[in-house]
């Protein structure tokens, strides 16, 4: 194993986890926001990943001038998904915790069946896109072009929403909501409102992160599965509800990914994202930013 | 015995319940279950074999000059021109959802045979199944050498097996070393589930046997979010000639991060699978000018043989798609079961069974390179001679063995 190998795989390593980042984000979002984990959010990618693909094989909309395009419209899907489906969820009389859970599988199953009947099993990829199979090569170390894009939309991405959070006015009703929902209704706010903006949000960030990964990735109705699980983990690994949290988990997952690969035999890459995860679990169950 | 009204009606009844049975008789019916992943990570397989195994049941049940077994004359006239029913179940690439699938398929659809899986994990859990209940099972794609070992008597197999194929590219190989090509050093490169193992480890022993030296011997998770790392052990290896196994998404995958990592191999001889998925080429065709896989089919056949040419047609009306491997085994999968109850002249598994095991098509009669159609003791059919194809100019040609070539292989690939 050469320093060349080592470097060129936590470089890999942390393209990738920026990435898990920017996918996992959005679902800490919304926990954050309302205690409900959305489990079609891999869903919500593979919805992004289509309609990246959709745009550029109608419109030759590159993936890139895609993403905010796609973005936007999960925004909308989102809010419309919390306003026509979660919403009742949460208002369940009973077993409100097993309501939400299945009022969310359930989408991502009916979304999953209707990618298939719709767009077809079928494997697409965006063959020819403006970043797509490109690579810069330093000193032998090679960083693939959209991954690095990829990479850097993410960081922007976080940085934004640092702002949006902790400087708008909105992002302190998104605070104080999640600190106490029931006390902001009394000051004015509309705690649907807010929430259907926070399914927005969540929802627009996995869209971001969808356009990029069209650019490398193959996209078929099942995609998001690997991806969600991923995203589940960095979740738990950042701390469920912090959003910095999945910023910091999805950067030890790609990390840890990538020195699991160099020491163990490549199928139990895994391994070490779940061993961590269980360590975690075990002595920090909160995560590592988590504050409940 | 004094006739009572209770008797007559009970006679009544029973005569009534019979009639179903009578008018079955009439217009026989001979139901076959077919067993495929039609969702989830694979669906596009299964919606395609769908379509080839419906071209098959075309030919059986209606008129078709060709000269392949039941194609002239319509349904099986062994059994009074009964006409084949196919019923269709969803796997979905699980092997528990795979052995679920096939006792309701026997217990209530009332099956006669199965045919299957694609994925050989699952073929494991459906021939389990089959044997137990007496019903006869023709593995139509799958190609893990450890399916036909285990002593099953109902487990039949026309295609080749994983070991057969990769004997093929090592007879390749040799061939080209004696042509002066530097063939030194493998790559082997392969899933984690049977299909991979399977063909990963028959790879090893091969390459062992024969004096090549596998400097990188891969074995990835399939469906991996990521595969930088696994690419960057094959290039650090930068052996002669990468041995892929492995599905359509990882294939992509794999290919794809090759190109951001800037490995290029001079050869890929590739193990099927996702390299014989348009899916694949579509994606990433750019990039596999020259791959070689190994087949069992080539369309190159229907220059010497016009039915592969018409059936291929009927094919791609239905699918869109030429056959490929797949559907193309899937197809033979159908006719040889169908040939079997013909001769059996009965529904009933251990008859079915014992026809199959006398089973002697010659290879004119398909649309297979293959030299006949006849199982040993274990139900391997060990006459399918396999095909290497290699992708050049958009498309398949046969470069291996000599009798069925039609090109010499261009070595190294583009």
């Amino acid at each position: 194993m050469t320093a060349q190998t080592i470097i060129q795989s936590l470089a890999s390593g942390l393209l990738m986890g920026l990435l898990y980042g920017l996918i996992a984000v959005g679902l800490a979002l919304i926990f954050g926001l309302m205690d409900v984990v959305n489990f079609a959010h891999g869903e919500f990618l593979m919805i992004a990943m289509y309609l990246t693909f959709f745009l550029f094989a109608f419109f030759a909309i590159d993936p890139l001038l895609a993403a905010p395009l796609v973005a936007a419209a999960l925004f909308v899907f989102g809010a419309v998904v919390y306003l026509l489906i979660v919403r009742f969820a949460v208002r369940a009389k009973a077993n409100t915790g097993m309501v939400q859970i299945f009022s969310t599988f359930g989408l991502a199953i009916v979304m999953r069946g209707l990618a298939q009947f719709f767009f077809t099993p079928d494997y697409r990829s965006i063959t020819h896109s403006w970043l797509g199979g490109k690579t810069i090569s330093i000193a032998g170390i090679y960083l693939p072009v959209p991954q690095l894009v990829g990479a850097l939309v993410s960081i922007a991405a976080f940085g934004a929403l640092y702002f949006f959070i902790n400087r708008t006015d909105f992002g302190r009703a998104l605070e104080a909501t999640r600190e106490d929902a029931g006390a902001v209704a009394l000051v004015g706010i509309d705690k649907n409102k807010v929430f259907a903006l926070g399914w927005g949000l969540g929802a627009a960030l996995v869209g971001l992160a969808g356009a990029v990964m069209a650019m490398f990735f193959y996209i078929y109705p099942d995609v998001g599965a690997s991806f969600a699980l991923i995203a589940y983990v960095t979740v738990a690994l950042g701390g469920f509800g912090s959003v910095f949290g999945a910023f910091a988990g999805g950067i030890v997952v790609g990390l840890v990914e990538a020195s699991t690969a160099l020491i163990l035999p490549p199928s139990l890459k895994s391994v070490g994202i779940y061993a961590v995860y269980l360590l975690v679990v075990f002595v920090r169950p909160r995560g590592l930013f988590g504050s409940i | 015995m004094t006739i009572s009204r209770r008797n007559v009606l009970l006679g009544a009844t029973a005569s009534a319940a019979l009639l179903p049975l009578a008018a079955r008789a009439q217009a026989p019916e001979v139901v076959i279950g077919v067993i495929y992943p039609l969702s989830g990570s694979s669906a596009q397989i299964g919606v395609d074999a769908q379509k080839s195994y419906e071209t098959a049941l075309e030919i059986i049940n209606k008129y078709y000059d060709f000269d392949l077994p039941l194609a002239r004359g319509e349904g099986l006239p062994g059994l009074g021109g009964a006409k084949i029913r196919l019923v269709f179940a969803d796997h979905q690439a699980d092997p528990q959802k795979g052995r679920a699938e096939a006792e309701r398929l026997i217990t209530q659809e009332k099956v006669c045979a199965i045919i299957g899986t694609y994925q050989s994990a699952v073929a494991v859990t459906v021939s389990q199944i089959c044997e137990r209940y007496q019903i006869p099972f023709m593995s139509a794609d799958n190609s893990s050498p450890s399916l036909h070992r285990r002593g099953l008597k109902f487990y039949f197999r026309a295609a080749p097996h994983d070991e057969m194929f990769s004997a093929a590219m090592f007879d390749f190989f040799d061939a080209m070393r004696k042509k002066g090509t530097r063939i030194d050093t493998l790559s082997l490169f392969h899933e984690d589930t049977i299909f991979g193992t399977d063909s990963g480890n028959a790879q090893l022993k091969l390459a062992n046997e024969r004096g090549y030296k596998v400097v990188a011997d891969i074995k990835y998770r399939a469906n991996s979010p990521s595969l930088s790392a696994e690419v960057q052990q094959l290039k650090a290896g930068n052996a002669d000639v990468l041995m892929p196994s492995s599905y359509t998404t990882d294939g992509i995958l794999l290919i794809k991060t090759m190109a951001e990592l800037g490995y290029k191999p001079s050869a890929i001889v590739a193990q099927d699978a996702g390299f014989s998925e348009k899916a694949l080429y579509d994606a990433v065709g750019d990039k596999l000018e020259g791959v070689i896989s190994r087949g069992s089919f080539s369309l190159d056949l229907a220059a010497k043989r016009p039915m592969v040419g018409k059936i291929n047609a009927m094919y791609k009306e239905k699918s869109g798609k030429d056959l490929n491997d797949f559907s193309s085994r899937q197809f033979m999968a159908l006719i040889v079961m169908a040939e079997a109850i013909n001769r059996a002249k009965s529904t009933d598994g251990d008859k079915i069974r014992e026809a199959l095991v006398a089973t002697n098509i010659p290879g004119e009669s398909t649309i297979m390179p293959w030299k006949r159609v006849k199982f040993d003791e274990m139900g391997q059919n060990n006459d399918a001679d396999p095909v290497l194809l290699q992708y050049i100019g958009g498309k398949f040609v046969t470069i291996f063995p000599p009798q069925a070539a039609v090109a010499e292989a261009t070595w190294p690939m583009k």
